[in-house]
């Protein structure tokens, strides 16, 4: 398929980039948004991560608390058994973190020191004791400020409390190890928290007590509260049996049952209900089946979130971290600045496209230009001599070779057509389907007689003379146009006179070979033919009067050749005659015989005589005539001859008079000349064969030369002699008769010897008398 | 008919002509010499005698047209009579302009051949007599001098003045001198008076106009 070059451009230029405009929104907008949510999970994930590793870091401390309280007092380094001293180590212990809520010691007897914070009333930090001695217990409340120093101090009867009941101290013993607890609400402070208890070894599998540490974890939902996920995100921690541990809004996390003892919130009942939505699933069982980080995304009341949940802290620990945020909250300004940047690119592609036009417009100018530049031309409304508008190299190069075949193909057809139009021979181009002219010049009108603008209607079958057979143009024999034709034919002119001309036309074909019309040349013959028919019309003469004089010179010959002996016979008869007269005795019979002989000789004479006045009954008309123009037509009879021997044919003919003779005669005269010259070079066997005849005026005569180059004639030979000849063919009559017809004609007919060589026949002929 | 007035010559290229010729005209008493040819005749001829030329008219080489005209041309004393195998009209008309006697188409009756002859043996020997005339008068005119042809051409020229004193003024001598010359003129020149002299010079110049064609 075609493309012009301005669409391509244009396409090529607005369209591609407008395409490439929206391509890139388009990519960066998809993009873009999956960029946006990686973000926002790798934020939800960042969140998990982070609130483990605070969780991890808040919790660890009471882990190492619990175990220096420990190996201290399983080393003997602080007496277990001697309370006051206890007291002091656990109180340097809560005093290490702020979140440890109370540091304690129990043992298997059932004693209990417990260091925990107060809420400053009456001091910040309380101590309690309890000593069991036996069935005694004493439980003894201290209350000391920061610096240790006591600020109340009082006993508790009512106390009931032994550690060695409390499921901390029954696991830590059972597994001799530290342990952490499920999360529980604590019952003095009412907040959540989690106890860490490391035993306190006596021997490897006996146990002297155990170290407890409380931690309060409402911290970690401080924490949490104070994590920004977003605008509306929230993180969370789940415990492996779906309490919720920790939670922004604290007031959540606490439930209180039908005993009035406080417990945490299953994830399936929790107040947040987006939480529940994010998180509910992720209940197996009764169980937080969380093996890695996993993110989802799910829809809540109209609104699209993303969720995190995170695989539990550790084996002690087995919390899920989960993290939740509302879709938006991340993509909601890029959306909007994608909004705007579609309207940015929508402008961008907008005017870029229009550049692109105009770029385009601008790059294909120079190329349009220079096409309807060359539209003109080749329509001939522009010269390509015109200057090329401003342009590219390349253009400039294929207009250079442009104009070097416009301007090489104008000259043709210019040549072309001067040659058609100037031409002496009549030219016309013929359709070469219906014979129509389709062009005729000047000389094709003369010799037709129509104008070129008749003829533009006409075929050329029109033009053919009726009696001629049907000049078969168009179509031969095989049904194909005719490629070539030679023909001389008649055709008529304007007004009906026939002419003769001579046909040459030639079948033009386009490149894929199909004929496209005749160039036809015509030539008017006319002159020629009639010419042609007086020369024939000469030699038919000639040889009817070549036999007549053949016939006359054989019976002049014959006469001559038989009236000798009959004269000789006459002569005798008569002598004899006198000499029986003479005699005495009359001898009348002998004298009758002889007379009879001497008078049939006689007799005999005369019958000859008279056929030869009957045989040459033509004396001949003499008429004016041009010697040169039958010197010229005598010349074209025997031209084939002359062709046959290689000879040459020449002239030098002076201004002659017109001459007064039988002109038929002297043509035979002519004709009989150069047929001997003709005969006499063509036995050269090397050396010049040419034939001369020259003509010039001689006072009240023309003398003509007929001179070759040939052998010559030999001294041997008697000329004009009747049957005297050196030709094997000929009669001998043929000079002989040449010069009865000269002289008859009151001329005189000679022969020369040629210089260097040949033969030279000359005769003169009488000028015609001019009128004076 | 004397005999040194039966003299004929033949020219024909024909042997049997000659042969038959000669026979028939000897035994009528003529004298014959036959030749081949105009140049064998020529060769033969001393173009003194008076005879009769019996001449063929076609013949290779010198026709006997050309031989007539050759032998006009010399004052010969001959009368040709032409014989012809094929004569056309043209060419016995030349002859018969010519001077010859006629034109005989062969072949021909003896007698009249015999009777062309005597003719032209007359006019041939009219033409000897002529010539034997003409030859004495030119001898007499011979015989003058120098200074006497002078005088007789200035009589001629100038028929008006003729008086010696005129004659001796023109000349630019004396009367008496030109008297004695006239008397010897008359004298050599066999006459008796001037008008004789002018007849005498007027019959020498028509007979050698005449030859000279």
């Amino acid at each position: 398929m075609r493309v012009s070059l301005g669409a391509l451009l244009a396409v090529g230029l607005a369209g591609l980039q407008f395409i490439a405009v929206l391509a890139v929104v388009f990519s960066s907008y998809v993009t873009s948004e999956r960029a946006l949510l990686d973000h926002a999970r790798d934020l939800l994930s960042d969140v998990g991560t982070n609130t483990i590793e605070h969780s991890r870091g808040f919790l660890s401390p009471a882990r190492g608390a619990a175990e220096l309280s420990a190996r201290l007092a399983q080393d003997r380094v602080i007496a277990s058994d001697v309370p006051e001293l206890l007291e002091q180590l656990l109180f340097q212990q809560l005093q290490l973190a702020p979140q440890f809520a109370g540091v304690y010691h129990g043992n298997e007897n059932g004693d209990f020191v417990y260091v925990m914070r107060a809420d400053n009333a009456p001091g910040p930090f309380r101590t309690k004791i309890i000593r069991v001695n036996g069935d005694k217990r004493s439980t003894e409340l201290i209350w000391r400020d920061d610096e240790f120093r006591v600020i109340e101090r009082r006993l508790d009867p009512d106390d009931t409390y032994d550690p060695r009941t409390r499921p901390w101290y029954i696991r830590a013993r059972q597994q001799l190890t530290t342990i952490w607890t499920d999360p529980y609400i604590f019952f003095s402070s009412q907040q959540p928290g989690i106890t860490l208890a490391s035993p306190v070894m006596d021997g490897p599998d006996s146990v002297r007590g155990i170290v407890g540490v409380d931690i309060e974890i409402s911290d970690i939902s401080d924490f949490l509260a104070r994590l920004r996920i977003g605008s509306t995100g929230r993180a969370l921690i789940i415990h492996r049996n779906g309490d919720v541990l920790a939670h922004p809004n604290q007031s959540l996390l606490k439930t209180k049952d039908a005993d009035g003892t406080l417990r945490f919130v299953d994830i399936r009942q929790f107040e947040d209900p987006i939480a529940r939505a994010a998180f509910a699933q992720v209940m197996e069982n009764g169980v937080a089946a969380v093996e890695e980080e996993t993110l989802s995304q799910f829809r809540y009341n109209g609104g699209t979130y993303v969720a995190v949940v995170m695989p539990p802290i550790s084996e002690h620990l087995p919390w899920t971290i989960a993290a939740y945020a509302l879709e938006s909250d991340f993509t909601e300004v890029i959306k909007e600045n994608r909004l705007t940047n579609i309207w940015i690119a929508a402008v961008v592609a907008a005017i870029t496209g229009i550049c692109g036009l105009a770029l385009a417009n601008f790059i294909y100018k120079p190329v349009r230009a220079f096409a309807v530049r060359s539209a003109l031309i080749s329509q001939g409304e522009l010269d390509p001599s015109e200057p090329l508008p401003k342009t590219y190299q390349e253009l400039e190069n294929a207009n250079e070779t442009l104009m070097q075949q416009i301007a090489a193909r104008r000259e043709t057809e210019m040549e072309y057509g001067s040659t058609f139009a100037l031409s002496s021979r009549g030219m016309a181009q013929i359709d070469a389907r219906t014979g129509r002219f389709l062009r005729v010049n000047e000389r094709f009108c003369e010799i037709t007689g129509y104008s070129a603008e008749a003829l533009q209607v006409m075929a050329i079958s029109d033009l053919i003379h009726p009696d001629d057979p049907p000049f078969r143009l168009f179509t031969g024999d095989d049904g194909d146009p005719v490629r070539e034709i030679n023909q001389e034919l008649r055709c008529v002119r304007r007004g009906g006179a026939a002419i003769w001309t001579a046909l040459n036309s030639i079948l033009i074909f386009n490149q894929q070979g199909r004929p496209l019309h005749f160039v036809l040349t015509m030539d008017d013959i006319t002159q020629a033919k009639h010419t042609e028919e007086q020369i024939a019309e000469l030699s038919k003469d000639l040889s009817n009067l070549s036999r007549d004089n053949t016939m006359g010179q054989v019976a002049a010959g014959l006469a001559h050749e038989l009236n000798q002996p009959l004269t000789a016979i006459a002569q005798n008869a008569d002598s004899a005659l006198y000499a029986v007269d003479q005699m005495s005795a009359a001898n009348p019979e002998l004298h009758a015989t002889l007379e009879e002989i001497a008078e049939q000789s006689v007799r005999a004479g005369e019958i000859i005589r008279a056929l030869r006045a009957f045989i040459r009954r033509d004396e001949g008309i003499r008429t004016d005539f041009d010697l040169s123009e039958l010197v010229a037509q005598t010349q074209r009879l025997v031209i084939a001859e002359a062709r046959a021997a290689n000879a040459t044919m020449t002239t030098e003919l002076e201004d002659l008079p017109p001459v007064n003779a039988n002109r038929l005669q002297i043509a035979q005269v002519l004709v009989n000349l150069l047929r001997n010259a003709i005969e006499a070079v063509a036995e050269n066997t090397e050396g010049e064969r040419r034939v001369t005849v020259r003509a010039h005026r001689l006072g009240k005569q023309v003398l003509v030369t007929v001179a070759d180059t040939g052998p010559g004639v030999s001294p041997d030979i008697s000329l004009f002699t009747d049957f005297e000849t050196t030709k094997p063919s000929g009669m001998g009559l043929g000079l002989s008769i040449c010069q009865s017809i000269v002289q008859a004609n009151d001329g005189r007919l000679w022969h020369e010897r040629s210089d260097p060589r040949g033969a030279s026949f000359r005769f003169t002929v009488n000028a015609a008398e001019m009128p004076s | 008919m004397g005999d040194s007035n039966q003299m004929i010559f033949i020219v024909d290229d024909d042997q049997d002509i000659r042969t038959s010729l000669t026979r028939a005209l000897t035994q009528r008493g003529f004298e014959v010499e036959a030749f081949a040819s105009g140049r064998e005749f020529l060769a033969a001829y001393d173009g003194e005698q008076a005879a009769c030329l019996v001449l063929d008219h076609g013949m290779p080489g010198m026709s006997g047209l050309e031989l007539q005209a050759l032998l006009n041309g010399q004052g010969s004393p001959l009368a040709v009579v032409f014989i012809t195998g094929h004569g056309g009209v043209p060419e016995s008309v030349q002859a018969m302009k010519a001077g010859a006697v006629d034109f005989l188409e062969k072949p021909f009756r003896q007698s009249v051949l015999i009777e062309r002859i005597e003719t032209a043996l007359e006019i041939a020997s009219a033409k000897r007599d002529a010539l034997e005339t003409r030859r004495a008068l030119q001898a007499r005119f011979n015989r003058l001098t120098a200074r006497e042809e002078e005088i007789v051409k200035r009589m001629l020229t100038n028929p008006a003045e003729v008086s010696s004193k005129e004659i001796a003024n023109s000349l630019g001598i004396s009367p008496r001198t030109v008297d004695h010359h006239r008397a010897r003129i008359l004298e050599k020149l066999e006459i008796r008076s001037l008008v004789e002299l002018v007849d005498l010079v007027s019959k020498l110049r028509g007979e050698s106009a005449s030859a000279q064609l």
